[in-house]
């Protein structure tokens, strides 16, 4: 590490992994109350709200840690200011913290979910953006601080990367297209479509493009690459996926009122939006190929490269599936597009947050060698489970369109007796993705401290 | 292509994408007053009912939402309102095995959302969700006036017969051998809730007479 202020970012990282063990404790408890509707205190609404939330939360720590860290590295220079962040840092823990005690009093008395001017004060009601509105407010104002502090770095020595360039592009769009969830309208329609632009232009337009930025930066890091060659790349794959993904929001305007020609804008748009996570793929690839010499962190490199091929497969492939309208029209609503949330969040951005603690912890803890192993037995704990998790989901999410929407068979017939299988499978995966959580806390919380004592 | 040249691409590239968006999202916001009816006052508060108690937490609407319990987009035409009242009150009533836990609605509260879900039932969402294929042509081949007319009153939309059709009400495959008589069926039809207690199913008495002994010939067939 050259510089003492990145060390914030291991604040971040801590965080976020502890975060992502709460989210899979919930999710292993929701994968139950498929089978068991009672089994835990608070009911499956309160417990998916967690699970979700959790993982955004957790993806977006890990983003402002990565940032912190790789901001004063491509600026040459101490971060502006480590207090700001550190009171950044904490007051957002404290404001999840509130929102999740929220959630859980609203989870045991509905009625405490009351309107307070003219806004619920526990839980929106609305999907991964359930937050309150005054916790959306500290949201924003937290972001803020978060992107003042990263741009008067910047300032210090404006030395103009095309990393930096990106990542803060990329992390200033997500703040502003945090906006459009928040304001109440009395039609469902307009709050669907609102709601869209705040969850379609995070995770396939802003997310990638910090996903794009931090691969190069990472690619650069671990294998010394040429900075103009994956600048280059990387200027192309993010102007494909906001050319492919900005209007390839049209895939959410099928069925929710919205009128017809949006059928049309969807359907070409997004079936073009794998294109530019191949083409991530293929630079992984060419990048590392083309390395001579040895490289050290090795756990590193393979997360990097894993992330690009799981974006690929699980945002890509699994999305492209069902996009078009003609399939849509019978997959969309069903466990189809779980399996594809599940493969897409996977691949894209936990893999990806997670190769960024493996490649910069180690810096950050001043070890050139660590022991990799454990590393890769997270990785493999948590993809090999994952892959299943997702072949159970699509399954039953074929079983479903199958049986209720082509045959006309009842919802909770095709639950409760068809797919219980697959429910039972995916709890079990659900319980071997956890024990790669943990191998991968306890290796992001003590790695590299042996060797440097 | 020099870097420059790439980084232009991608940033003006970029904006005329989002430019357009803009552009379609103006004109689309133009067109969704028609596509729906009128938003009345119950409407609304039904939606703050949907949101209070985190509906989306495990049901769909227009096929957005939890996946862990049915979609609610075209309930009030698939499912009696009467039905869907008393059941949103008190779940385990009505369907002693359901999923759904007791939320605490009041009736006020459980009428907006019936507002607020007849609103949505009404929205043109460019036909979703589609009609079933093998369950649309089962009811072309029915045969008989009674089961002609089981169908016409959409009771396949709560009654399983042969594994086809909705679960909010009992099974019927075998209904003529719990209920071999006739006019246990017409009484019943009448008059659900005098017959079976804290039934939520709706009166059939528009029927006229001949009519509910022809529903009623059928039914006893299934054994």
């Amino acid at each position: 590490m050259q510089y003492q202020s990145q060390k914030i970012a291991l604040n971040f990282y801590t965080a976020a992994v502890l975060l992502f063990l709460v989210q899979v404790l919930v999710g292993i408890i929701a994968a139950l109350q498929f089978m068991w509707p009672d089994f835990f205190i608070l009911n499956f609404n309160t417990v998916r709200t967690l699970h979700i939330n959790a993982l955004v939360v957790w993806l977006l720590l890990g983003m402002m840690g990565a940032t912190y860290y790789v901001i004063p590295e491509e600026s040459e220079t101490e971060l502006w200011s480590v207090p700001l962040a550190q009171l950044q840092f904490w007051a957002t823990v404290l404001a999840v913290s509130l929102v999740v005690i929220g959630y859980i009093i609203m989870g045991i008395n509905p009625q405490a979910n009351t309107q307070v001017f003219g806004t619920l004060l526990l839980n929106e009601g609305r999907e991964y953006i359930e937050a309150p509105r005054w916790a959306d407010i500290l949201i924003v104002v937290s972001v803020l601080l978060f992107l003042l502090n990263c741009f008067m770095t910047v300032l210090k020595t404006k030395k103009f990367t095309a990393v930096q360039g990106v990542l803060l592009g990329g992390l200033t769009f997500l703040a502003l297209m945090y906006l459009p969830g928040m304001f109440y309208t009395k039609s469902m329609v307009k709050d669907q479509f609102w709601w869209w632009w705040v969850v379609h232009l995070w995770v396939e337009g802003s997310w990638e493009l910090i996903a794009a930025a931090l691969l190069a930066f990472m690619l650069h890091k671990l294998l010394g690459t040429d900075v103009k060659v994956l600048a280059k790349w990387m200027y192309i794959e993010v102007g494909l996926v906001l050319f492919t993904g900005i209007l390839g929001l049209g895939h959410h305007y099928y069925w929710i009122g919205t009128p017809g020609y949006w059928l049309w804008v969807g359907g070409i748009f997004s079936s073009l939006e794998p294109i530019p996570l191949l083409l991530m793929v293929w630079d992984a690839f060419r990048t590392t190929r083309d390395t001579r010499g040895v490289v050290s962190n090795r756990v590193g490199l393979y997360l990097t490269v894993s992330h690009a091929i799981f974006n690929f497969v699980g945002a890509g492939l699994w999305g492209v599936i069902h996009t078009l309208p003609q399939v849509n029209k019978w997959t969309h609503g069903t466990q189809v597009t779980t399996a594809h949330g599940h493969l897409a969040f996977y691949g894209a951005y936990v893999l990806l947050i997670v190769a960024m603690m493996y490649v910069t912890i180690p810096s950050i803890r001043g070890v050139k060698e660590f022991n990799q192993s454990r590393g890769y037995q997270a990785f493999w704990w948590m993809t090999i489970s994952m892959i299943f998790i997702v072949i159970t989901i699509t399954g039953a999410g074929m079983v479903q369109t199958y049986l209720e929407r082509l045959f006309g068979l009842d919802y909770v017939a095709v639950k409760a007796g068809y797919n219980l299988w697959f429910w039972i499978f995916r709890a079990i995966f659900g319980v071997g993705f956890l024990v790669g959580v943990l191998i991968l806390v306890v290796d992001v919380l003590t790695l590299g401290k042996k060797a440097s004592a | 292509m020099s870097n420059n040249a790439a980084k232009h691409l991608f940033v003006w590239g970029s904006v005329l994408c989002f430019v357009i968006l803009i552009v379609l999202t103006v004109d689309t916001m133009g067109k969704l007053d028609q596509r729906a009816p009128e938003i009345t006052a119950e409407v609304d508060a039904g939606k703050k009912v949907w949101h209070k108690y985190d509906c989306i937490g495990c049901h769909t609407i227009f096929g957005n939402g939890s996946y862990f319990a049915p979609d609610m987009t075209k309930v009030t035409i698939r499912k009696p309102k009467g039905y869907l009242k008393k059941f949103i009150m008190n779940p385990r009533l009505i369907k002693p095995d359901s999923a759904m836990p007791v939320l605490g609605l009041s009736e006020k509260e459980a009428d907006n959302l019936m507002a607020f879900l007849d609103w949505t039932s009404k929205v043109d969402t460019n036909g979703w969700p589609p009609a079933p294929i093998l369950a649309s042509a089962r009811m072309d081949k029915t045969t008989g006036a009674g089961q002609v007319l089981f169908y016409r009153h959409d009771c396949g939309a709560c009654h399983e017969i042969g594994g086809i059709g909705g679960v909010a009400g009992p099974d019927l495959t075998h209904v003529g051998s719990k209920h071999p008589d006739m006019e246990w069926h017409i009484r019943h039809l009448r008059s659900p809730e005098a017959v079976v207690p804290d039934s939520a199913m709706p009166s059939f008495d528009h029927l006229t007479d001949q009519e509910l002994r022809e529903i009623s010939e059928y039914l006893i067939t299934l054994k």
